[in-house]
């Protein structure tokens, strides 16, 4: 994966990307939400933003072993559809 | 395997050129595994195999080293051997310090060259700001008893006189932060040894074994289930750096663990240049550190890639910046060919120092969370990580590192970074 396909600027260079963290939460206390991950192997959700691009906040899921990109979409806040 | 291990030493040698091939015998396979044992460690890599090698050596216990691949496939094959205690935070620094006078006796210990070699590892500064940062960490070390020279210039070019630290530069080097007894070691040859001296006192090293879930009764482990059946167990540890995620997974305890790459590379072998380990921050660049291999080659390495991957396979944006930084650092390298490029999976704790504690059950332990720092720690954790097993208690070195801190705010943040693993 040398490069993401923002959903506003098409394919570009991995390092314009920044991963901010993996999601769900493993809980809903501050503390579980900041310092506590939920691991797979297989399929990771993500937050990364578009940070040396159009700064978007980007809802990624990738597949940690292999490197595919499943998915990749404009974030959006808790229960927006 | 028959016999006592041989001890080696100039006369084995010798003995062995008359005896001829039959003379050297396998370290350490071969061994079947038993229903039961004391402590079953999982992982044989550096840091499970020092820690049975020191459960059977300093506390007499039954132990079995299960590991689903090879033994040292995994990060201490991988890693770019640098030794050194030249940390801020005073958890961090007996500790570390602890580990390093552990390397200096390490070969006589396992009868077996680790090839351990003081040659200096050199922090370089490029801006009063960072002669402050490093000063602060050399004397919070220097009050710990530990060795630490803040160089300026002249200093330096005597020290290290293959950087030319006065060399022009973009970003001019002012000064660095020595560590004369920091340095490198062999990294297999690690592996090698405590899996030789575990075997040799009675650790059953089971290569070749999956370990797929833990066997509890009434909220006490029982054992582990693994591909080549039950084994029970009184007590258990995880030292399965890189994959310490998955034990969360299987033990269904979320930890503050996330799992990102770290490459190095190396090219191919030239004539001695580069005496001690250099690190360098470029300012454009990023972190690169540099050394030369014993057979030639310049190692050369840098930050995480910086997104949680098992995939073992470095970016290659973060090559281009380690290699940018290492050209601008000594230009004399710029044209040699990269052999090998290569990329290991790092438990990244989020305050980026280990964990060594009890998780979920009594007598289930964790030894993880070693970040990058792992391969320098591997005699401190052995030893360490041994008596917590076998006590209940661990060290008063190792005290820091409980897995509870992160929920308590006893936080180790040696960079001062706040919570996450990655921060560039």
């Amino acid at each position: 994966m040398s490069r993401l396909i923002c959903p506003f600027c098409g394919p570009r260079e991995l390092r314009e990307f920044e991963f901010h963290k993996t999601l769900p939460n493993a809980g809903d206390t501050p503390f579980e939400r900041v310092y506590l991950r939920v691991d797979s192997l297989t399929h990771s959700v993500e937050h990364w933003q578009h940070i040396q691009g159009c700064r978007a906040w980007l809802h990624v899921e990738r597949n940690p072993s292999t490197g595919a990109v499943l998915v990749m979409r404009l974030a959006t806040a808790p229960g927006v559809a | 395997m028959k016999g006592p291990m041989p001890r080696y030493s100039a006369l084995a040698l010798l003995r062995a050129r008359f005896q001829g091939a039959r003379y050297w015998k396998p370290l350490w396979t071969g061994r079947t595994l038993k229903a039961a044992y004391d402590v079953v460690v999982v992982g044989a890599g550096g840091h499970g195999l020092a820690t049975a090698f020191h459960l059977a050596r300093d506390h007499g216990l039954k132990v079995a080293v299960l590991e689903r691949r090879l033994v040292g496939y995994g990060n201490v094959g991988r890693n770019t051997t640098i030794l050194r205690s030249n940390y801020l935070l005073p958890e961090n620094h007996y500790f570390y310090e602890d580990s390093l006078r552990r390397w200096e006796t390490l070969s006589r210990d396992l009868n077996y060259n680790v090839m351990y070699s003081p040659r200096g590892v050199v922090d370089l500064c490029l801006s009063d700001g960072d002669m402050i940062t490093a000063s602060r960490r050399g004397n919070a070390m220097r009050l710990a008893g530990i060795d630490s020279e803040l160089m300026e210039l002249d200093a330096l070019e005597r020290f290290a006189p293959e950087l030319a630290p006065r060399r022009s530069r973009r970003f001019p080097i002012v000064g660095a932060l020595v560590q004369r007894r920091g340095g490198t070691a062999r990294h297999d040859a690690v592996a090698w040894g405590y899996a030789r001296g575990a075997t040799a006192l009675g650790v059953d090293i089971i290569e070749d074994c999956e370990v797929q879930g833990l066997c509890t009764e009434a909220g006490v482990a029982t054992g582990v289930e693994t591909s080549k059946g039950l084994v029970r167990a009184n007590r258990v540890v995880f030292a399965t750096a890189g994959h310490t995620g998955m034990v969360g997974a299987m033990l269904g305890v979320p930890l503050p663990i996330e799992t990102h790459l770290l490459q190095a590379m190396v090219t191919e072998p030239i004539k001695p240049l580069i005496n001690s380990v250099l690190i360098y921050v470029h300012p454009g660049h990023g972190e690169t550190y540099v050394l030369q291999s014993d057979r030639g080659g310049v190692v050369m390495g840098g930050y995480l890639d910086g997104f949680p991957s098992y995939t073992r396979e470095g970016q290659w944006h973060r090559l281009e910046e380690v290699v940018q930084g290492a050209a601008d650092l000594l230009p004399e390298i710029g044209g040699l060919r990269i052999l090998r490029q290569w990329a290991g999976t790092n438990d990244m704790t989020m305050d980026g120092s280990p964990i060594m504690d009890r998780v979920k059950y009594d007598n289930v332990f964790l030894n993880a969370g070693w970040c990058y720092g792992g391969f320098k720690t591997i005699p401190a954790s052995g030893a360490a990580c041994a008596t917590l097993v076998a006590t209940g208690l661990a060290p008063d070195i190792a005290r820091g590192f409980r897995l509870s801190r992160f929920a308590t705010g006893h936080l180790l943040d040696e960079r001062g970074g706040g919570p996450f693993p990655v921060r560039l």
